[in-house]
């Protein structure tokens, strides 16, 4: 192995940037890091060169750890986005400059700069300066630049970027064909797909500093394991549907999957993946030489050359919608690709009525909720764990616990949490602090990769934030989720969510969506609508048409997620109502989402989640929508 | 018309405040002929004048070349406690009457200053003597060099020494062959000023020297001096001197700022082809 990263991480203060990346590259190997910008690749890059220290973890490269050397000693050959050339020497003394440096004799150093030139196309141009060279030259001096001393490895950040389209595709094709002769070991990072599926012996997919999959271009494009990998690689149409002995359901449709019961989460769902050209279009059901999924009208056309998408929105399915979740969508809208100039495409036409069949799917593993469980040992993070447990065995998820305590009592907590947890979740993972529970677990957040975060809180309504004062913190402050577990239920079988003011958010009624669709929760939504002002008109005491049609919506798109749901109104104070229907119910959730419009006065601008969290004697799950 | 009248309010305004004076100080050091200005020139006060002043100039420039851009790499590439402070005190000697900086070094190293002990046990004298006069001169030509030389360092960032670090090259090679021919330009600017400010420095310089004639008088004392003593041609012959390498070091200049400039343009250039693709 001529590159092992083994458990790498970078922060910078309280964000990771490189998050436990433990990666092999084999000799002559050619590794293409893709990833979105600022996924930290590039980061990962400079980790190898010794241009960042590391936080933590070990960087070796044919088998010895250079962890802890400058990046003189370390022999790699890199090539910066912009190439950082020498301005001031010419293109043979910037090729030079890795063999003057380690005083290789004048002889040697031209008879290597020559052959470099000749490598890279530039014989010829030694006494140019890099001002006077193309930016396609300018790549090259960089490239053989970077090779000149013969490095262990060649690092490239993203080599191509700054150069147009057109001498991209031409300088990929002689980068490869270097590589390949001089058999370098080579990590190139980009954000491009199409130059990484053209360069890479293997591609390492990298989404916020985390490396999720690693594989040949076809693996990760054909059967990738993760979500975001099969929406980042391409065109994906994702459907979530259910799963049977051996076989997957999408409505109607059963496809024959070996395994499929491996695939799907508690509730039975499998995440299934078609690319555009998995799919075929006929304008009538017998066209189709094989499994239809369904009947569609054509929304658009784009014509990509060699290709044609035409995105056809297909009707309704029982038990099956289209992953990400969209709001208030219906149908499922797909993408198919057709060879321009096949026999029939030209036919295809907006507003036409197609049906789609299947020539080809994959089945993604489960989805599942990754759980941030926050416990400081007191009786409430009990219930945190309790309903962390339920939680885990209904959404089949990982589960994190993190423990903030003081020396024994945190090994106690660690074997307690263990106990409560590890039959219910498979992957659980416990770690410990020293600090204030709400900062840790925000920290924490930060940090890591969670959906959701669970802890325990106060059931009595009179001391309403005794020994939660991090869960005071957290419902204003966290970016994700939080779930305040209360006197625990022992499962979670009805879901109030309220749409508290306002617009009703999207965040919330997904995130129920997801969580309901999990635990098989009926959702009710409620809007409360305010009497506090004296209506001038008996209209006004009517609640707004606009805010009805809302609710209607969130109530569809829990529909459309497989979710029951019904909708309801009341009058009166916001958070009384809340806990007066919560009560009358006997709710098993509550779901309050954070959406507080900043144009209502100030006296209107009441917390209502803080409120509900600190009154209500069940847990309440805190959604907040991003501010404006 | 008012295009013309301007023309020639600027052009009168130039012509009174620097035409003028500098044609009647040329005007009378040549007035008695070029043997009588040869001849005010060739005294031992005036050599000795002159030495001193280039002595001063040549040791202010070196070590204010050498610290400056020691300091403008400090201030650029490290952060520091402190950092904002040390920015702000280099720019002091821009803004303090450089009489009150040649009377604190009299308050340091006079009879009853603070360093007066280490004057008398090593009995080198630095008030009203050359070393004096030294720290008055690199008091106030400080900041020309760093100044010049930070916005450079800043443009170049560290990519190149970074590169240079990958291939192989220790701290010390990559600045001599990396660092410093990219600032080379800023570095000579900043020497330029330097030279400039310290050739006709008078106010410190007079304070700490106490102008002794033939043994602390700089060009600009002795020109000071002379005037006082209405040896007018003498005086008008040091000043056309004095005036006529402050006027080579003005065209020098003109030529590193083109040079300079050019540099900078080639370096945005550059980047803005690298920003200009999608």
């Amino acid at each position: 192995m001529s590159i092992v990263l083994y458990d790498l991480v970078k922060r910078y203060g309280e964000q990771t940037v490189v998050d436990h990346v433990t990666l092999e590259v084999a000799d002559g190997e050619l590794f293409v890091l893709l990833g979105p910008s600022g996924s930290g690749k590039s980061t990962i890059l400079r980790l190898i060169a010794g241009l960042t220290p590391v936080t933590a973890g070990r960087v070796f490269l044919h088998g010895r750890d250079v962890t802890d050397l400058p990046p003189q000693q370390r022999g790699c050959g890199f090539v910066f986005q912009n190439y950082a050339l020498f301005r001031h020497m010419t293109v043979a003394e910037n090729i030079e400059f890795g063999l003057v440096v380690r005083k290789v004799p004048p002889p040697e150093r031209a008879k290597r700069r020559d052959e470099l030139l000749e490598l890279v196309g530039l014989a010829g141009l030694g006494r140019r300066y890099p001002g006077q060279l193309s930016g396609g030259q300018q790549q090259r001096v960089a490239v053989a630049r970077a090779l000149a001393f013969a490095p262990s490895v060649l690092l490239l950040d993203e080599p191509f970027g700054a150069l147009d389209v057109k001498i991209r595709s031409q300088l990929r094709q002689s980068l490869k064909d270097i590589q390949r002769r001089l058999g370098v070991t080579t990590i190139l990072v980009t954000h491009d797909q199409e130059e990484a599926f053209e360069l890479a012996d293997r591609i390492g997919i990298i989404d916020r500093g985390r490396l999720l999959e690693v594989g040949t271009p076809d693996q990760l494009y054909h059967r990738p394991q993760h979500e975001f990998v099969a929406t980042f690689l391409g065109n994906a149409n994702l459907l979530a549907g259910t799963c049977e002995p051996d076989r997957v359901r999408l409505g109607p449709l059963s496809l024959p999957y070996p395994g499929a019961m491996s695939q799907m989460d508690a509730e039975g769902r499998a995440e299934v993946l078609f690319r555009p050209e998995d799919l075929v279009l006929a304008p009538e059901r017998n066209g189709l030489n094989g499994p239809a999924l369904g009947a569609g009208v054509v929304e658009q056309v784009t014509f990509l050359g060699p290709l044609r998408h035409v995105r056809v929105r297909l009707d309704p399915l029982p038990g099956t919608w289209p992953l990400p979740l969209r709001y208030g969508e219906e149908g499922i809208p797909l993408t198919v690709a057709l060879l321009s100039g096949a026999n029939g495409t030209e036919e295809v036409r907006v507003g036409q009525t197609v049906w789609v069949g299947i020539r080809r799917f994959h089945v993604l593993p489960r989805i599942a909720l990754r759980l941030l469980i926050g416990t400081d040992g007191s009786s409430e993070a009990e219930h945190a764990l309790y309903l962390a447990a339920r939680l885990g065995q209904d959404t089949g998820g990982s589960a994190t616990v993190l423990m903030v305590g003081e020396g024994r009592a945190e090994e106690a907590l660690r074997s307690h949490a263990g106990e409560t947890l590890k039959t219910a979740v498979a992957d659980l993972h416990l770690k410990a602090r020293r600090g204030e529970l709400g900062a840790e677990i925000l920290r924490e957040v930060a940090q890591g990769e969670y959906d959701l975060v669970i802890l325990g809180g106060q059931a009595d309504p009179r001391r309403p934030w005794a020994g939660s004062a991090a869960a005071e913190r957290l419902i204003r402050e966290s970016p994700i989720p939080v779930l305040v577990a209360k006197t625990p239920r022992p499962a979670i079988r009805r879901v109030l969510l309220c749409l508290a003011g306002g617009e009703p958010g999207k965040l919330d009624v997904m995130f129920t969506a997801r969580l309901a669709r999990r635990t098989g929760a009926m959702v009710t939504l409620l809007h409360v609508h305010q009497d506090g002002e004296p209506a001038d008109t008996p209209e006004d005491a009517r609640p707004d048409p606009w805010l009805t049609r809302q609710l209607e919506r969130g109530r569809l798109t829990l529909l459309g997620q497989g979710v029951r749901a019904e909708a309801k109104i009341r009058l009166g104070a916001v958070v009384d109502e809340i806990l007066a229907e919560a009560a009358e119910g006997d709710y098993d959730l509550i779901v309050v989402g954070g959406h507080i419009p900043s144009h209502l006065p100030a006296v209107l601008e009441r917390d209502v989640a803080a409120e509900v969290v600190a009154q209500a004697d069940r847990p309440v799950l805190v959604v907040r929508g991003k501010l404006p | 018309m008012v295009s013309r009248l301007l023309i020639g309010a600027v052009l009168l305004y130039i012509g009174i405040l620097i035409v003028a004076p500098v044609g009647a100080i040329v005007h009378g050091a040549f007035s008695r002929g070029l043997g009588a200005f040869l001849a005010a020139l060739n005294q031992p006060d005036v050599f000795h004048a002159f030495q001193l002043t280039l002595i001063l100039s040549a040791a202010a420039v070196t070590l204010n070349t050498v610290f400056g851009v020691l300091i403008a790499w400090m201030l650029v590439r490290h952060r520091f406690r402190g950092r904002g402070l040390v920015n702000g005190l280099v720019d002091l000697p821009f803004v303090v009457s450089p009489v009150i900086a040649g009377y604190a070094i009299l308050l340091l190293f006079g009879r009853q200053g603070w360093f007066a002990p280490f004057v008398q046990v090593t009995g080198i004298r630095v008030a009203f003597a050359l070393p004096g006069m030294l720290l008055a001169t690199l008091f106030i030509s400080l900041p020309f060099v760093i100044r010049e030389v930070m916005p450079v360092l800043e443009s170049v960032g560290t990519e190149q020494e970074q590169m240079a670090h990958t291939l192989g090259a220790s701290g010390w090679q990559t600045f001599w062959r990396v660092t410093l021919p990219n600032i080379r330009w800023g570095v000579l600017y900043g020497i330029t000023l330097t030279l400039a400010r310290t050739l006709g420095e008078f106010g410190a310089v007079l304070v700490v020297s106490g102008a002794v004639s033939g043994l602390t008088e700089t060009a600009t004392l002795y020109i000071f001096r002379a005037m006082d003593e209405r040896q007018y041609l003498s005086a008008y012959a040091v000043s056309v001197v004095l005036g006529a390498i402050s006027f080579g070091i003005l065209m020098a200049m003109e030529g590193v700022k083109r040079r300079l400039a050019e540099e900078r343009r080639l370096g945005t250039d550059n980047r803005r082809r690298r920003m200009a693709l999608p």
